[in-house]
């Protein structure tokens, strides 16, 4: 028997305050459809995902529907393409990743994960194939995501791999350039990993995981917003202990739901569960930001003074309260400052609140990094290698997950606004008159080396 | 021994739990159960008793009659049946709750749903939260629905009807509910 505070305080989540389940990510190993045939090897692969994701789309909206809770996303993931298919031509490639944009289609999920590579300390045959094969494959499909790790705290920075990246991204947003660089939405460059994540683009399965897995990323930035203003109403003097209290609880009810969910899908598909994924993922919506919260804890706007600290008392709040939420935590867990899927944060960097230096300094302390972060269309291959390699180093040093996304739209100068649509959103292009400047540093190449893990001030 | 069930009923005010218990406890009845719940100003608690072979359905009657109606009780009591007709079928725990403007028939248009479907209601209450504000006037509904029957079409009736009432309905597993507040 529930009392009415908790039946009331469940609906005014799921109505008032956007909770739902941001993505139920179906991983499937392809690495037993090996073939030296790449014909063979498109047969296989489309006949295993279509088998295995038969029905993930309908159980995940059954499950939903039974606990009244969105599952908004159905997503799969599966091994590094690089791994899988390491015998093809980059033209053979690009053939796999249209074969997994069929087999997305067929089976109704809006994003596929998974072509990408793990080159943070050298590259295949097989990697320097994909990494060829990026544009041209991220540009001929719709659903397709790619994810390239390319530094590791063991590993180092592979600075060629981040230099590779940097011309990769370039050449996917002139193939794109119609739909201001739309490619290179779908294409995230990592340090460290993880193996697990539901979320895109960085979702891919890895090589240790199971032959199918569920893993579920929540949301609720608008639960937390909600909860912190309440706090706030009802007691005036509540401190930043208290406030980080809150949510941490909410957090945990918000994980529990997560949770839930990706359970009852998993046992209906009769696959193992595998983690959720704490972060914080905002939509373009009012009401359903990251951003907003730092204004409930008092700042003008994400991007002032005192952001980082914030984000830091959010970010290790969610992680508390989701970890004792959830049996099994993983992915990325931690708050996204997505600057064009947050209508907030976009709004900050549009009125110059919000630099990429700022959000270089955020991506300290959350993850996943530079996430959809738009640049002029003239910064170069050497530029957006430079900005990548900062945000690697930030991961390799502090043993973290962080990822860059950046998407150089082609035509367009700071100021001007790009557009992606739907989940994507929007953003003003970030001014970046002072970006340029580290092209004999990016051509130097090489592998910076792991960095030392004792002495750690 | 056999069990009696007793209902009583009226004006809420201290005594009434010790004016009942007292007169069984005088005749040899044992509580085996008791709840009770208040609405606005009114009491209603329901009792089962095991009582003695001694006792009769008749005797026990007058002897609460005695006490309860000069406290302006009505008291109802009837043996228990051991078993009833009705046997609940596998079901599994859904929480409704509607949402909308308070009229007449709101919970017989419900309800009436809920009995076609065979669907046992095991909580209901009003929380007439708004006021002036008609739409924060809201019913749970603790139901059993049967694992048997069509439950898309359940839903589907459902929300046809509680959109000729103009409410919000929403049908959600127990199990949300419990896992978001329970630790």
């Amino acid at each position: 028997m529930f009392t009415d505070r908790e039946i009331l305080a469940t609906l005014e989540m799921l109505k008032n305050e956007h909770l739902d389940v941001r993505t139920v990510t179906l991983g499937i190993s392809l690495l037993d459809c090996a073939d030296q045939d790449a014909a063979g090897f498109c047969r296989r692969i489309y006949d295993k995902i279509c088998e295995v994701a038969r029905d993930l789309v309908r159980v995940c909206d059954e499950v939903g529907l039974q606990y009244g809770i969105p599952v908004v996303n159905k997503r799969i993931a599966v091994s590094p393409i690089a791994v899988a298919a390491c015998a093809f031509s980059s033209l053979q490639m690009t053939a796999v990743a249209q074969t997994m944009d069929a087999a997305a289609r067929a089976t109704g999920v809006d994003f596929i994960g998974g072509f990408g590579a793990l080159v943070e300390k050298g590259l295949t045959r097989g990697d320097r194939a994909l990494i060829e094969a990026i544009p041209e494959a991220l540009a001929a499909t719709q659903r397709v995501c790619s994810s390239v790790n390319v530094a590791s705290t063991n590993a180092g920075i592979n600075m060629d791999a981040v230099y590779l990246m940097g011309k990769t991204i370039k050449h996917a947003t002139e193939l794109t350039a119609h739909a201001d660089g739309i490619a290179a939405t779908k294409l995230c460059v990592f340090a460290n990993i993880p193996p697990d994540i539901p979320f895109m683009a960085g979702a891919y399965l890895g090589v240790g995981e199971p032959d199918a897995v569920i893993n579920v990323g929540v949301s609720g930035p608008g639960v937390v917003k909600n909860a912190i203003d309440r706090a706030r109403a009802a007691n005036p003097a509540a401190d930043l202990g208290h406030l980080s209290e809150i949510i941490k609880r909410t957090a945990f009810k918000v994980t529990r739901v997560g949770e839930l969910i990706g359970r009852q899908v998993a046992r209906q598909l009769n696959v193992p569960f595998g983690v959720v994924d704490l972060s914080l993922a905002p939509t373009p919506n009012v009401g359903d930001s990251v951003g907003e919260i730092f204004q409930s804890l008092g700042l003008k706007s994400i991007g002032v003074p005192g952001s980082t600290a914030v984000l830091a008392l959010l970010n290790d709040a969610v992680k508390k309260g989701g970890i004792f939420a959830s049996s099994y935590v993983g992915g990325l867990s931690g708050a996204f400052i997505p600057v064009s899927e947050d209508l907030n944060i976009g709004e900050a960097a549009a009125r110059g609140h919000l630099s990429l230096a700022k959000l270089e300094a955020l991506t300290s302390v959350c993850s996943v990094g530079l996430d959809m972060v738009v640049l002029p269309g003239d910064t170069s291959a050497e530029t957006l290698a430079a900005i990548i390699a900062d945000e690697m180093a930030i991961g390799m040093i502090n043993a973290k997950a962080t990822a860059a996304r950046l998407i150089p739209v082609p035509g367009k100068k700071a100021g001007e606004k790009a557009f992606f649509g739907g989940l994507l959103g929007e953003a003003t292009i970030i001014p970046a008159a002072t970006l340029a400047g580290a092209d004999a540093f990016i051509r130097l190449g090489g592998r910076i080396p792991a960095a030392v893990q004792s002495f750690g001030n | 021994m056999k069990k009696m069930v007793i209902t009583v009923l009226g004006r809420d005010r201290p005594g009434i739990i010790a004016a009942v218990s007292k007169t069984l406890c005088e005749s040899q009845c044992n509580i085996e159960d008791v709840n009770q719940t208040t609405l606005q100003t009114e009491f209603v608690g329901i009792f089962i008793a095991a009582a003695p072979d001694g006792l009769s359905e008749n005797q026990l009657r007058t002897r609460l009659q005695e006490r309860l109606t000069p406290m302006e009780l009505a008291v109802v009591l009837k043996p228990m049946q051991e078993a009833g007709d009705w046997v609940a079928p596998t079901s599994e725990p859904f929480v409704i709750t509607t949402l909308g403007p308070d009229r007449l028939g709101l919970v017989a248009g419900i309800t009436e749903i809920l009995a076609r479907f065979e669907i046992n209601i095991t909580k209901l209450r009003a929380v007439f939260r708004g006021g002036s504000d008609p739409h924060r006037n809201i019913m749970i509904y603790e139901v059993d629905v049967p694992v048997a029957i069509d439950r898309r079409a359940f839903r589907t009736a459902l929300q046809e009807r509680a959109a000729e009432l103009g409410l919000d309905i929403s049908l959600q597993h127990r199990d949300i509910f419990e896992t978001i507040h329970r630790v």
